[in-house]
Protein backbone atom coordinates (compact mmCIF):
# COMPACT_ATOMS: atom_id res chain seq x y z
CA UNK A 1 0.00 0.00 0.00
CA UNK A 2 1.57 3.48 -1.15
CA UNK A 3 1.23 6.65 0.95
CA UNK A 4 -1.30 7.99 -1.88
CA UNK A 5 -3.45 4.97 -0.22
CA UNK A 6 -2.87 5.69 3.05
CA UNK A 7 -3.55 9.24 2.87
CA UNK A 8 -7.24 9.77 2.82
CA UNK A 9 -7.36 6.71 5.52
CA UNK A 10 -4.83 8.50 7.74
CA UNK A 11 -6.61 11.68 7.26
CA UNK A 12 -10.29 9.97 7.79
CA UNK A 13 -8.61 8.68 11.02
CA UNK A 14 -7.04 11.89 12.31
CA UNK A 15 -10.85 13.50 11.31
CA UNK A 16 -12.97 10.61 13.34
CA UNK A 17 -10.06 11.26 15.90
CA UNK A 18 -10.96 15.43 16.06
CA UNK A 19 -14.49 14.62 15.83
CA UNK A 20 -14.82 12.34 18.96
CA UNK A 21 -13.14 14.76 20.88
CA UNK A 22 -14.89 17.57 20.23
CA UNK A 23 -18.56 15.68 20.01
CA UNK A 24 -18.03 13.65 22.93
CA UNK A 25 -18.18 14.17 26.28
CA UNK A 26 -16.24 12.83 28.93
CA UNK A 27 -17.68 10.22 30.54
CA UNK A 28 -18.23 11.82 34.16
CA UNK A 29 -19.88 14.81 31.84
CA UNK A 30 -23.22 14.51 32.72
CA UNK A 31 -25.91 16.78 30.96
CA UNK A 32 -28.92 16.90 33.10
CA UNK A 33 -29.78 20.49 33.63
CA UNK A 34 -31.95 21.64 37.14
CA UNK A 35 -34.53 24.08 36.20
CA UNK A 36 -34.03 27.49 37.75
CA UNK A 37 -37.24 29.09 39.07
CA UNK A 38 -36.87 33.15 38.56
CA UNK A 39 -37.74 34.89 42.00
CA UNK A 40 -39.41 38.48 41.73
CA UNK A 41 -42.33 39.78 43.68
CA UNK A 42 -46.13 40.00 41.79
CA UNK A 43 -46.04 43.18 41.27
CA UNK A 44 -43.79 42.72 39.11
CA UNK A 45 -44.52 41.94 35.53
CA UNK A 46 -43.97 38.15 34.18
CA UNK A 47 -40.60 38.12 32.57
CA UNK A 48 -40.22 36.51 28.97
CA UNK A 49 -37.94 33.75 28.55
CA UNK A 50 -36.73 32.56 25.24
CA UNK A 51 -38.12 28.67 24.51
CA UNK A 52 -35.34 27.67 23.14
CA UNK A 53 -33.26 29.04 26.53
CA UNK A 54 -34.73 28.04 29.24
CA UNK A 55 -33.35 28.93 32.73
CA UNK A 56 -31.08 26.25 34.63
CA UNK A 57 -28.98 26.29 37.53
CA UNK A 58 -25.77 25.05 35.26
CA UNK A 59 -27.31 28.07 32.48
CA UNK A 60 -27.09 30.60 35.41
CA UNK A 61 -24.11 29.26 37.38
CA UNK A 62 -22.24 29.63 33.70
CA UNK A 63 -23.19 32.63 32.83
CA UNK A 64 -22.38 34.42 36.25
CA UNK A 65 -18.65 32.84 35.73
CA UNK A 66 -18.44 34.32 32.19
CA UNK A 67 -19.44 37.64 33.49
CA UNK A 68 -16.44 37.85 36.14
CA UNK A 69 -14.11 36.11 33.97
CA UNK A 70 -11.60 38.16 31.86
CA UNK A 71 -10.79 35.08 29.58
CA UNK A 72 -14.19 35.88 27.76
CA UNK A 73 -11.97 38.85 26.41
CA UNK A 74 -9.74 38.54 23.64
CA UNK A 75 -6.95 39.86 25.62
CA UNK A 76 -8.07 38.87 28.47
CA UNK A 77 -7.51 42.46 29.66
CA UNK A 78 -11.44 43.02 31.25
CA UNK A 79 -14.53 41.16 32.17
CA UNK A 80 -17.84 42.21 32.12
CA UNK A 81 -18.08 43.07 35.86
CA UNK A 82 -14.91 45.19 35.49
CA UNK A 83 -17.10 47.83 34.64
CA UNK A 84 -20.21 46.69 36.04
CA UNK A 85 -19.57 46.15 39.39
CA UNK A 86 -22.17 45.09 42.19
CA UNK A 87 -21.69 47.15 45.13
CA UNK A 88 -22.39 50.28 42.44
CA UNK A 89 -25.58 48.16 41.89
CA UNK A 90 -23.43 46.62 38.70
CA UNK A 91 -21.89 50.25 36.96
CA UNK A 92 -19.04 51.86 37.79
CA UNK A 93 -18.19 55.68 37.21
CA UNK A 94 -18.31 57.27 33.01
CA UNK A 95 -21.65 56.78 31.00
CA UNK A 96 -21.96 53.00 32.00
CA UNK A 97 -25.60 51.86 32.42
CA UNK A 98 -26.45 49.33 35.32
CA UNK A 99 -27.44 45.89 35.40
CA UNK A 100 -30.35 46.03 36.52
CA UNK A 101 -33.66 44.51 35.93
CA UNK A 102 -32.32 44.12 32.11
CA UNK A 103 -34.78 41.27 32.05
CA UNK A 104 -37.84 42.83 31.68
CA UNK A 105 -36.20 45.62 28.64
CA UNK A 106 -36.79 45.02 24.63
CA UNK A 107 -34.03 47.32 23.49
CA UNK A 108 -30.64 48.03 25.20
CA UNK A 109 -28.17 50.24 25.40
CA UNK A 110 -28.59 54.37 25.41
CA UNK A 111 -29.56 54.27 22.17
CA UNK A 112 -31.67 51.42 22.01
CA UNK A 113 -28.98 50.01 18.82
CA UNK A 114 -30.03 46.66 20.04
CA UNK A 115 -33.48 45.33 20.15
CA UNK A 116 -35.19 42.38 20.73
CA UNK A 117 -34.43 39.52 23.77
CA UNK A 118 -31.76 39.17 26.51
CA UNK A 119 -29.70 36.75 23.81
CA UNK A 120 -29.49 38.86 21.21
CA UNK A 121 -27.91 41.72 23.08
CA UNK A 122 -25.51 38.99 24.57
CA UNK A 123 -24.76 37.78 21.30
CA UNK A 124 -23.91 41.54 20.94
CA UNK A 125 -21.79 42.06 23.56
CA UNK A 126 -20.38 38.60 23.25
CA UNK A 127 -18.92 38.71 18.96
CA UNK A 128 -19.45 42.44 18.34
CA UNK A 129 -18.15 44.50 21.82
CA UNK A 130 -16.14 41.99 23.26
CA UNK A 131 -15.11 40.34 20.02
CA UNK A 132 -14.74 37.06 22.41
CA UNK A 133 -12.64 34.49 21.06
CA UNK A 134 -14.64 31.24 21.73
CA UNK A 135 -11.13 28.87 21.67
CA UNK A 136 -9.69 30.83 24.46
CA UNK A 137 -12.24 29.25 26.60
CA UNK A 138 -12.56 25.65 24.50
CA UNK A 139 -8.74 25.58 25.59
CA UNK A 140 -9.29 26.00 29.19
CA UNK A 141 -9.90 23.10 31.75
CA UNK A 142 -13.33 24.09 32.76
CA UNK A 143 -15.23 25.44 30.33
CA UNK A 144 -15.99 22.49 28.10
CA UNK A 145 -17.90 21.00 30.86
CA UNK A 146 -19.18 23.33 31.86
CA UNK A 147 -20.86 24.04 28.77
CA UNK A 148 -22.09 20.67 28.08
CA UNK A 149 -23.67 20.40 31.85
CA UNK A 150 -25.41 23.96 30.66
CA UNK A 151 -26.74 22.96 26.70
CA UNK A 152 -25.55 19.52 26.52
CA UNK A 153 -22.53 20.20 24.11
CA UNK A 154 -19.33 20.39 24.80
CA UNK A 155 -18.93 23.01 21.66
CA UNK A 156 -18.07 26.66 23.07
CA UNK A 157 -19.94 28.48 20.80
CA UNK A 158 -20.67 32.46 20.96
CA UNK A 159 -24.55 31.91 20.39
CA UNK A 160 -23.89 29.69 23.88
CA UNK A 161 -22.10 32.05 25.61
CA UNK A 162 -24.78 34.22 24.42
CA UNK A 163 -27.38 31.92 26.36
CA UNK A 164 -25.73 31.18 29.19
CA UNK A 165 -25.17 35.39 29.83
CA UNK A 166 -28.46 35.91 29.08
CA UNK A 167 -29.72 33.50 31.69
CA UNK A 168 -27.13 35.32 34.44
CA UNK A 169 -28.51 38.56 33.39
CA UNK A 170 -32.47 37.46 33.65
CA UNK A 171 -31.21 36.87 37.56
CA UNK A 172 -29.76 40.26 38.16
CA UNK A 173 -33.31 41.15 39.88
CA UNK A 174 -33.62 44.25 42.33
CA UNK A 175 -36.90 44.19 44.11
CA UNK A 176 -36.44 44.20 47.38
CA UNK A 177 -35.26 48.12 47.79
CA UNK A 178 -36.94 49.74 51.34
CA UNK A 179 -39.30 51.26 48.80
CA UNK A 180 -40.85 48.06 48.17
CA UNK A 181 -41.25 47.58 52.16
CA UNK A 182 -42.58 51.36 52.95
CA UNK A 183 -44.80 51.91 50.37
CA UNK A 184 -46.71 48.66 50.36
CA UNK A 185 -49.36 49.15 52.70
CA UNK A 186 -49.42 46.12 55.35
CA UNK A 187 -46.24 45.47 55.22
CA UNK A 188 -45.35 46.87 58.55
CA UNK A 189 -42.75 49.54 56.92
CA UNK A 190 -43.60 53.13 56.88
CA UNK A 191 -42.18 55.50 55.09
CA UNK A 192 -40.68 59.14 56.99
CA UNK A 193 -42.31 62.07 56.80
CA UNK A 194 -39.68 63.18 54.14
CA UNK A 195 -39.96 60.28 51.72
CA UNK A 196 -43.75 60.95 51.50
CA UNK A 197 -43.53 64.06 50.21
CA UNK A 198 -40.87 63.28 47.69
CA UNK A 199 -42.89 60.03 46.68
CA UNK A 200 -45.61 62.58 45.95
CA UNK A 201 -43.87 64.55 44.13
CA UNK A 202 -42.16 62.14 42.39
CA UNK A 203 -45.27 60.30 41.41
CA UNK A 204 -47.91 63.41 40.80
CA UNK A 205 -47.38 66.14 38.06
CA UNK A 206 -45.69 68.05 40.63
CA UNK A 207 -42.10 66.51 39.64
CA UNK A 208 -43.78 64.72 36.85
CA UNK A 209 -40.89 61.64 37.65
CA UNK A 210 -42.96 59.17 36.88
CA UNK A 211 -43.89 59.25 33.23
CA UNK A 212 -40.44 58.24 31.93
CA UNK A 213 -39.09 56.56 35.28
CA UNK A 214 -42.50 55.20 37.02
CA UNK A 215 -44.26 51.68 37.73
CA UNK A 216 -42.59 49.04 39.41
CA UNK A 217 -39.29 49.16 37.18
CA UNK A 218 -39.16 52.44 37.61
CA UNK A 219 -38.67 52.54 33.72
CA UNK A 220 -40.69 53.14 31.16
CA UNK A 221 -38.27 51.86 28.84
CA UNK A 222 -38.61 54.51 26.46
CA UNK A 223 -36.40 57.03 24.74
CA UNK A 224 -36.39 60.39 25.94
CA UNK A 225 -34.91 64.06 25.02
CA UNK A 226 -35.00 65.26 28.50
CA UNK A 227 -33.98 68.85 27.99
CA UNK A 228 -30.14 68.65 28.65
CA UNK A 229 -29.03 70.80 25.56
CA UNK A 230 -30.27 73.81 23.45
CA UNK A 231 -28.65 71.71 20.67
CA UNK A 232 -28.83 68.41 21.27
CA UNK A 233 -25.91 66.27 19.64
CA UNK A 234 -26.34 63.77 17.04
CA UNK A 235 -25.86 61.13 19.40
CA UNK A 236 -28.86 59.28 20.61
CA UNK A 237 -32.03 57.75 19.11
CA UNK A 238 -31.58 59.18 16.02
CA UNK A 239 -28.65 57.45 15.40
CA UNK A 240 -30.15 54.32 15.39
CA UNK A 241 -33.52 55.47 13.59
CA UNK A 242 -32.01 58.08 10.85
CA UNK A 243 -34.95 60.28 12.12
CA UNK A 244 -33.95 63.85 12.76
CA UNK A 245 -36.91 63.56 15.27
CA UNK A 246 -34.98 61.50 17.45
CA UNK A 247 -32.40 63.88 17.92
CA UNK A 248 -31.00 63.69 21.82
CA UNK A 249 -33.11 60.64 23.00
CA UNK A 250 -31.62 58.33 25.31
CA UNK A 251 -32.80 55.80 26.47
CA UNK A 252 -34.61 56.04 30.55
CA UNK A 253 -32.61 54.33 33.11
CA UNK A 254 -34.22 52.58 35.66
CA UNK A 255 -34.32 54.63 39.29
CA UNK A 256 -33.85 51.19 41.28
CA UNK A 257 -30.81 51.67 42.88
CA UNK A 258 -30.51 55.49 41.69
CA UNK A 259 -28.42 56.87 44.60
CA UNK A 260 -25.62 54.19 43.87
CA UNK A 261 -24.82 54.31 40.12
CA UNK A 262 -24.08 57.87 39.53
CA UNK A 263 -22.20 60.12 37.31
CA UNK A 264 -25.51 60.75 35.36
CA UNK A 265 -27.12 61.00 32.43
CA UNK A 266 -25.90 59.09 29.10
CA UNK A 267 -22.81 61.21 29.39
CA UNK A 268 -21.99 61.11 32.90
CA UNK A 269 -22.41 64.97 33.49
CA UNK A 270 -23.42 64.83 36.47
CA UNK A 271 -21.79 63.77 39.87
CA UNK A 272 -24.50 63.67 42.16
CA UNK A 273 -28.44 63.49 42.73
CA UNK A 274 -28.20 67.00 44.32
CA UNK A 275 -26.92 68.01 40.42
CA UNK A 276 -29.29 66.10 39.18
CA UNK A 277 -32.15 67.62 41.00
CA UNK A 278 -31.34 70.83 40.21
CA UNK A 279 -31.28 70.09 36.62
CA UNK A 280 -34.86 69.27 36.26
CA UNK A 281 -35.95 71.81 38.60
CA UNK A 282 -33.43 75.12 37.02
CA UNK A 283 -31.84 73.65 34.23
CA UNK A 284 -33.93 72.29 31.44
CA UNK A 285 -33.14 73.55 28.26
CA UNK A 286 -35.62 74.13 25.30
CA UNK A 287 -34.99 72.26 21.88
CA UNK A 288 -36.71 71.10 18.99
CA UNK A 289 -36.82 67.65 20.07
CA UNK A 290 -37.61 68.14 23.62
CA UNK A 291 -39.71 65.50 24.74
CA UNK A 292 -43.43 66.84 25.40
CA UNK A 293 -43.52 65.18 28.71
CA UNK A 294 -40.89 68.70 30.14
CA UNK A 295 -44.28 70.48 30.36
CA UNK A 296 -42.21 73.41 32.22
CA UNK A 297 -38.93 73.68 29.97
CA UNK A 298 -40.22 76.76 28.73
CA UNK A 299 -39.76 77.72 32.40
CA UNK A 300 -36.27 76.03 32.81
CA UNK A 301 -37.97 73.55 35.21
CA UNK A 302 -40.22 72.14 37.80
CA UNK A 303 -39.44 75.24 40.49
CA UNK A 304 -38.88 72.72 43.14
CA UNK A 305 -38.01 74.30 46.73
CA UNK A 306 -34.88 73.34 49.06
CA UNK A 307 -36.76 71.15 51.05
CA UNK A 308 -39.37 69.80 48.03
CA UNK A 309 -35.56 68.96 46.65
CA UNK A 310 -34.37 67.13 49.65
CA UNK A 311 -37.27 65.15 49.95
CA UNK A 312 -37.26 64.21 46.61
CA UNK A 313 -33.93 62.87 47.32
CA UNK A 314 -34.41 61.50 50.19
CA UNK A 315 -37.19 59.43 48.32
CA UNK A 316 -34.58 58.38 45.96
CA UNK A 317 -32.70 56.76 48.64
CA UNK A 318 -35.50 54.57 49.23
CA UNK A 319 -34.82 52.97 45.95
CA UNK A 320 -31.46 51.28 47.43
CA UNK A 321 -31.59 47.67 47.43
CA UNK A 322 -28.45 46.37 49.66
CA UNK A 323 -30.12 42.76 49.20
CA UNK A 324 -29.10 43.23 45.48
CA UNK A 325 -25.58 44.45 46.13
CA UNK A 326 -24.26 42.38 48.61
CA UNK A 327 -26.07 38.51 47.49
CA UNK A 328 -23.61 36.37 47.00
CA UNK A 329 -25.56 34.61 44.30
CA UNK A 330 -24.95 37.81 42.01
CA UNK A 331 -21.17 38.01 43.00
CA UNK A 332 -17.95 37.06 41.42
CA UNK A 333 -17.46 32.95 41.86
CA UNK A 334 -13.63 33.38 41.50
CA UNK B 1 -63.24 -5.06 -16.28
CA UNK B 2 -65.11 -7.90 -14.57
CA UNK B 3 -68.89 -8.22 -13.95
CA UNK B 4 -69.00 -8.28 -10.21
CA UNK B 5 -66.34 -4.30 -9.82
CA UNK B 6 -68.99 -3.23 -12.74
CA UNK B 7 -72.39 -4.48 -10.37
CA UNK B 8 -70.67 -2.85 -7.61
CA UNK B 9 -69.55 0.21 -9.10
CA UNK B 10 -73.78 -0.06 -10.18
CA UNK B 11 -75.06 -0.52 -7.20
CA UNK B 12 -72.37 1.59 -5.19
CA UNK B 13 -73.39 4.99 -7.04
CA UNK B 14 -76.48 5.58 -5.51
CA UNK B 15 -75.47 4.97 -1.89
CA UNK B 16 -72.72 7.59 -2.97
CA UNK B 17 -74.95 10.05 -4.13
CA UNK B 18 -77.36 10.09 -1.18
CA UNK B 19 -74.42 9.84 0.91
CA UNK B 20 -72.80 12.82 -0.83
CA UNK B 21 -76.03 14.75 -0.20
CA UNK B 22 -76.55 13.91 3.42
CA UNK B 23 -72.85 15.16 3.42
CA UNK B 24 -73.88 18.20 1.49
CA UNK B 25 -77.00 18.77 3.72
CA UNK B 26 -75.60 18.18 6.88
CA UNK B 27 -72.97 20.97 6.01
CA UNK B 28 -75.42 23.42 5.17
CA UNK B 29 -77.27 23.16 8.30
CA UNK B 30 -74.01 23.57 10.46
CA UNK B 31 -73.44 26.92 8.46
CA UNK B 32 -76.98 27.76 8.98
CA UNK B 33 -77.00 27.18 12.71
CA UNK B 34 -73.03 27.68 13.89
CA UNK B 35 -72.03 30.49 11.30
CA UNK B 36 -69.41 32.63 12.84
CA UNK B 37 -67.03 35.35 11.60
CA UNK B 38 -64.54 37.62 12.39
CA UNK B 39 -65.31 41.59 12.37
CA UNK B 40 -62.29 43.66 12.43
CA UNK B 41 -61.96 47.42 13.67
CA UNK B 42 -59.42 49.10 12.41
CA UNK B 43 -58.55 52.63 13.65
CA UNK B 44 -57.46 55.11 11.70
CA UNK B 45 -56.37 58.69 13.10
CA UNK B 46 -56.62 62.11 11.82
CA UNK B 47 -56.47 66.13 12.53
CA UNK B 48 -59.33 67.80 11.12
CA UNK B 49 -59.97 65.46 8.34
CA UNK B 50 -56.30 64.79 7.05
CA UNK B 51 -54.55 61.66 7.88
CA UNK B 52 -52.39 62.07 11.17
CA UNK B 53 -48.64 63.19 10.54
CA UNK B 54 -46.80 63.43 13.55
CA UNK B 55 -44.03 65.67 15.10
CA UNK B 56 -45.44 67.94 11.98
CA UNK B 57 -46.30 71.31 13.74
CA UNK B 58 -49.11 72.54 11.20
CA UNK B 59 -52.25 71.37 12.92
CA UNK B 60 -54.20 74.45 13.90
CA UNK B 61 -56.47 74.41 17.06
CA UNK B 62 -59.68 76.14 17.94
CA UNK B 63 -58.04 77.99 20.58
CA UNK B 64 -55.83 79.20 17.52
CA UNK B 65 -52.27 77.59 18.52
CA UNK B 66 -50.49 75.70 15.93
CA UNK B 67 -49.66 72.31 16.98
CA UNK B 68 -47.79 68.48 16.61
CA UNK B 69 -48.79 65.29 18.03
CA UNK B 70 -45.27 63.08 18.93
CA UNK B 71 -47.63 60.42 21.23
CA UNK B 72 -50.16 58.75 21.23
CA UNK B 73 -51.66 55.99 23.40
CA UNK B 74 -55.53 54.68 24.78
CA UNK B 75 -57.35 52.01 25.57
CA UNK B 76 -60.90 50.93 24.41
CA UNK B 77 -62.40 48.59 25.83
CA UNK B 78 -66.11 46.89 26.84
CA UNK B 79 -66.16 46.36 22.69
CA UNK B 80 -69.50 45.05 21.72
CA UNK B 81 -71.14 44.55 18.64
CA UNK B 82 -75.31 44.70 18.46
CA UNK B 83 -77.43 43.45 15.91
CA UNK B 84 -81.11 44.29 15.07
CA UNK B 85 -82.90 42.46 17.67
CA UNK B 86 -80.76 44.30 20.31
CA UNK B 87 -78.75 41.53 21.23
CA UNK B 88 -74.96 42.20 22.30
CA UNK B 89 -71.95 40.45 21.15
CA UNK B 90 -68.60 41.24 23.38
CA UNK B 91 -65.28 39.03 23.03
CA UNK B 92 -64.01 41.09 26.11
CA UNK B 93 -60.95 43.11 24.28
CA UNK B 94 -59.15 45.14 25.62
CA UNK B 95 -57.04 47.22 23.41
CA UNK B 96 -53.85 49.55 24.11
CA UNK B 97 -53.79 51.23 20.86
CA UNK B 98 -50.18 52.96 20.90
CA UNK B 99 -49.29 55.35 17.75
CA UNK B 100 -45.88 53.57 17.57
CA UNK B 101 -47.13 50.31 17.48
CA UNK B 102 -49.07 49.79 14.03
CA UNK B 103 -50.38 46.21 14.95
CA UNK B 104 -52.48 47.59 17.79
CA UNK B 105 -54.58 49.80 15.17
CA UNK B 106 -55.90 46.70 14.85
CA UNK B 107 -58.89 44.35 16.73
CA UNK B 108 -60.16 41.15 16.03
CA UNK B 109 -63.64 40.41 17.47
CA UNK B 110 -63.96 36.75 16.39
CA UNK B 111 -66.65 33.84 16.90
CA UNK B 112 -68.90 36.22 15.91
CA UNK B 113 -72.03 34.53 15.46
CA UNK B 114 -73.90 35.08 11.76
CA UNK B 115 -76.29 38.34 12.39
CA UNK B 116 -77.52 41.62 10.98
CA UNK B 117 -74.99 44.27 13.43
CA UNK B 118 -76.59 47.72 13.50
CA UNK B 119 -73.93 49.03 16.31
CA UNK B 120 -70.46 48.66 17.69
CA UNK B 121 -70.35 50.42 21.38
CA UNK B 122 -67.42 50.55 23.17
CA UNK B 123 -65.77 52.27 26.55
CA UNK B 124 -63.36 55.01 25.60
CA UNK B 125 -61.05 54.00 28.93
CA UNK B 126 -61.53 51.76 31.45
CA UNK B 127 -64.69 51.07 33.48
CA UNK B 128 -64.59 51.85 37.15
CA UNK B 129 -64.26 47.96 37.54
CA UNK B 130 -61.18 47.38 35.56
CA UNK B 131 -59.59 50.71 36.53
CA UNK B 132 -58.30 50.24 39.63
CA UNK B 133 -54.59 49.33 40.63
CA UNK B 134 -53.74 46.43 39.12
CA UNK B 135 -57.00 45.93 37.24
CA UNK B 136 -55.32 45.06 34.12
CA UNK B 137 -53.05 41.99 33.26
CA UNK B 138 -49.47 42.92 34.74
CA UNK B 139 -47.46 43.73 31.09
CA UNK B 140 -44.51 46.05 31.02
CA UNK B 141 -47.16 48.11 28.45
CA UNK B 142 -49.87 48.54 31.12
CA UNK B 143 -48.01 49.29 33.81
CA UNK B 144 -46.84 52.41 31.73
CA UNK B 145 -50.13 53.17 31.90
CA UNK B 146 -50.79 53.41 35.22
CA UNK B 147 -52.26 56.50 36.90
CA UNK B 148 -49.94 56.86 40.30
CA UNK B 149 -51.71 60.12 41.48
CA UNK B 150 -51.88 59.42 45.00
CA UNK B 151 -55.40 59.17 46.30
CA UNK B 152 -56.14 58.09 43.08
CA UNK B 153 -56.34 54.87 41.10
CA UNK B 154 -56.08 52.56 37.55
CA UNK B 155 -54.68 53.72 34.57
CA UNK B 156 -54.34 56.62 31.96
CA UNK B 157 -57.33 56.30 29.68
CA UNK B 158 -55.17 58.35 27.18
CA UNK B 159 -51.86 59.93 26.89
CA UNK B 160 -52.05 62.81 24.17
CA UNK B 161 -49.27 64.82 23.97
CA UNK B 162 -47.49 67.03 21.26
CA UNK B 163 -46.20 70.62 21.22
CA UNK B 164 -47.76 74.10 20.36
CA UNK B 165 -46.43 77.87 19.78
CA UNK B 166 -47.42 79.87 22.47
CA UNK B 167 -48.34 82.94 20.21
CA UNK B 168 -46.80 85.81 22.34
CA UNK B 169 -43.72 84.37 22.79
CA UNK B 170 -42.61 83.14 19.90
CA UNK B 171 -41.44 79.67 21.86
CA UNK B 172 -42.53 76.76 21.71
CA UNK B 173 -43.92 74.57 24.29
CA UNK B 174 -45.61 71.20 25.37
CA UNK B 175 -48.95 69.67 25.82
CA UNK B 176 -50.19 66.93 27.37
CA UNK B 177 -53.60 65.97 27.57
CA UNK B 178 -53.60 62.69 29.70
CA UNK B 179 -57.20 61.31 31.08
CA UNK B 180 -58.22 59.13 33.79
CA UNK B 181 -59.95 58.83 36.87
CA UNK B 182 -59.51 61.95 39.27
CA UNK B 183 -60.64 62.81 42.51
CA UNK B 184 -63.53 60.66 42.38
CA UNK B 185 -64.55 60.85 38.83
CA UNK B 186 -64.63 58.31 36.80
CA UNK B 187 -64.21 60.14 33.59
CA UNK B 188 -64.23 57.17 30.99
CA UNK B 189 -66.83 57.45 27.88
CA UNK B 190 -69.04 55.34 26.67
CA UNK B 191 -69.79 55.24 22.83
CA UNK B 192 -72.69 53.77 20.38
CA UNK B 193 -72.21 54.15 16.68
CA UNK B 194 -74.68 53.06 13.94
CA UNK B 195 -73.27 50.68 11.66
CA UNK B 196 -74.81 51.04 8.10
CA UNK B 197 -74.63 47.47 7.38
CA UNK B 198 -72.77 44.92 8.42
CA UNK B 199 -74.65 40.99 7.54
CA UNK B 200 -72.60 38.85 9.15
CA UNK B 201 -73.10 35.53 6.81
CA UNK B 202 -70.00 33.18 7.71
CA UNK B 203 -67.88 35.13 6.46
CA UNK B 204 -65.08 38.65 7.94
CA UNK B 205 -65.89 42.07 7.95
CA UNK B 206 -63.83 45.28 8.61
CA UNK B 207 -64.76 48.41 10.31
CA UNK B 208 -62.67 51.23 9.49
CA UNK B 209 -63.10 54.21 13.12
CA UNK B 210 -61.77 56.76 12.72
CA UNK B 211 -60.17 59.24 15.84
CA UNK B 212 -59.98 62.45 14.79
CA UNK B 213 -57.69 64.28 16.93
CA UNK B 214 -58.62 67.83 16.49
CA UNK B 215 -62.29 67.12 18.26
CA UNK B 216 -60.62 66.67 21.80
CA UNK B 217 -59.89 70.35 21.75
CA UNK B 218 -63.03 71.55 20.40
CA UNK B 219 -66.87 71.27 20.25
CA UNK B 220 -68.79 72.35 22.19
CA UNK B 221 -65.82 73.83 24.07
CA UNK B 222 -62.50 75.48 22.96
CA UNK B 223 -60.11 73.89 24.78
CA UNK B 224 -56.96 75.72 25.20
CA UNK B 225 -53.44 74.44 25.74
CA UNK B 226 -52.01 77.70 27.77
CA UNK B 227 -52.25 76.80 31.37
CA UNK B 228 -53.78 73.43 30.87
CA UNK B 229 -50.58 71.76 29.67
CA UNK B 230 -51.05 68.95 32.83
CA UNK B 231 -54.37 67.86 33.61
CA UNK B 232 -53.70 64.81 35.67
CA UNK B 233 -55.47 66.38 38.77
CA UNK B 234 -57.44 69.13 37.33
CA UNK B 235 -60.82 67.84 36.82
CA UNK B 236 -62.27 70.91 34.82
CA UNK B 237 -59.93 69.97 32.38
CA UNK B 238 -60.83 66.57 32.59
CA UNK B 239 -64.50 67.31 32.05
CA UNK B 240 -64.22 69.51 28.68
CA UNK B 241 -61.87 66.88 27.28
CA UNK B 242 -64.63 64.39 27.86
CA UNK B 243 -67.34 66.24 26.72
CA UNK B 244 -65.20 67.25 23.67
CA UNK B 245 -64.45 63.31 23.06
CA UNK B 246 -68.36 62.72 22.64
CA UNK B 247 -67.43 63.72 18.59
CA UNK B 248 -64.02 62.50 17.87
CA UNK B 249 -64.70 58.59 16.57
CA UNK B 250 -66.79 58.44 13.16
CA UNK B 251 -66.87 54.90 11.60
CA UNK B 252 -65.84 55.55 7.63
CA UNK B 253 -66.55 51.92 6.21
CA UNK B 254 -68.03 49.14 6.69
CA UNK B 255 -66.67 46.59 4.63
CA UNK B 256 -66.46 42.31 3.79
CA UNK B 257 -63.35 41.41 3.32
Amino acid sequence: MNIRTLLPVLLLLVLMGCTKDADQPKDDWTYDPTPYLLDYPDAFPIMQVNADNPMTEEGVNLGRRLYYDPLLHPTGQHACATCHIQEMAFTSSGSVLPHINLGWNKSFLWNGKITGTMEDIMRFEVEDFFQADMSRLEADSLYPRLYYEAFGSPHITSTYTAKALAQFFRTLISSNARYDEAFSPGSGEFPTEEEQNGYDIFFTEKGDCFHCHGGILFTDNGFHNNGLDVDPSTEGRSLVTGNPNDLGKFKSPTLRNIALTGPYMHDGRYETLEEVIDFYSEGLKLSPTIDPLMKQAHLGGIHLTTKEKSDLIAFLHTLTDTTFTTNPALGSPF
Amino acid sequence: MSRKKLLIRQQAFPLMFVCLLATMMFTTQCTKDNGTGTVTIQLDHSVAGAPLELDQLKYTSQAGHTYSVVNLKYYMSEIRLTDKNGFNVSRGNINLFDIQDPSSARIELTQIPDGDYTHLSFVFGLNEIINVDGGLPNTVENINMEWPIPGDQGYHYMKFEGRYDSLNTGTIRSFNIHTGATKGNQNYLEFTLAIPTLALRDNNWTIQLNMDLNEWLQNPTTFDFVGQELIMMNQAAQEIIKANGASVFSITSVKKT
